[in-house]
């Protein structure tokens, strides 16, 4: 089954940051993603991963009555914000559930939604 | 650069749609792929079962915790996405606004994260 797990958090302290703090913080915690990337690649070689930019780069398009709306901003209702996605082939949930807790960006007040790719 | 288009719309319409009537958004999603992938700008896109089909991790003090469902529910859920290969964020918008969703829904158009620098999975 294909999955994808889609990490929500909070941006908002993150965005905020000088470019020079958010760079060191992304240099520390880069040793914890590299050895997420290769357990999931361990499980699946052809794992994809994306990562999104900030919350201050969104854009949301709706039409309405043939009219197109364009709005700054993402589109929530909620403090978290999609940061990033995997795509992932995995045996069954149970697989996900074990790998998306891996991810560091699921403590905190970060979540892991795991959701099936209809193929 | 790559542009991510989150498609969000209200799942419960959809549920009570007949085949025919999903079918005929299906041809739409699959014209707009036909369109994009003729102008060279289709980077991917996956559609996402149900939020009810949905299962959420979180690490809270060490601990792993696991829910069924969505991690928070919202009127209209993200239910799939596109990734288009566009020059500036205009283009990614112009892509955004023909997405069938766009007519009910709504589609957060984000740029993709690229450092050559950083390790990519």
């Amino acid at each position: 089954m294909k999955y994808a797990m889609l990490i929500y958090g909070d941006d908002s302290a993150w965005v905020d940051l000088p470019d020079e703090e958010r760079a060191a913080l992304r240099t520390d915690e880069m040793p914890q993603w590299i050895s997420l990337f290769e357990e999931l690649r361990r499980a699946d070689p052809t794992v994809s991963g994306k990562e999104l930019d900030g919350r201050n780069t969104a854009k949301v398009v709706r039409v309405r009555d043939g009219e197109r709306l364009v709005t700054d901003g993402p589109y929530v209702e909620t403090k978290e914000i999609l940061g990033g996605v995997f795509l992932i082939d995995l045996p069954d949930l149970d697989e996900a559930i074990r790998l998306a807790s891996l991810i560091p960006a699921a403590k905190d007040t970060g979540s892991i939604e795991i959701r099936p790719i209809l193929q | 650069m790559q542009f991510i288009t989150l498609i969000h719309t209200d799942e419960a319409p959809w549920e009570t749609f007949s085949d025919e009537e999903k079918e005929g958004w299906y041809e739409r999603y699959r014209q707009l792929m036909r369109d994009a992938e003729a102008a060279g700008v289709l980077a991917g896109g996956h559609e996402l079962a149900s939020t009810r089909d949905a299962t959420t991790v979180r690490i809270r003090n060490d601990e792993t915790l696991v829910t069924d469902g969505p991690y928070a529910e919202v009127k209209e859920a993200l239910g799939g996405f596109f990734v288009f290969e566009c020059e500036s964020m205009d283009d990614a918008v112009d892509w955004a606004a023909r997405i069938p969703g766009a007519e009910h829904g709504a589609i957060e158009v984000r740029p993709v994260h690229v450092d050559p620098e950083e390790v990519q999975l």
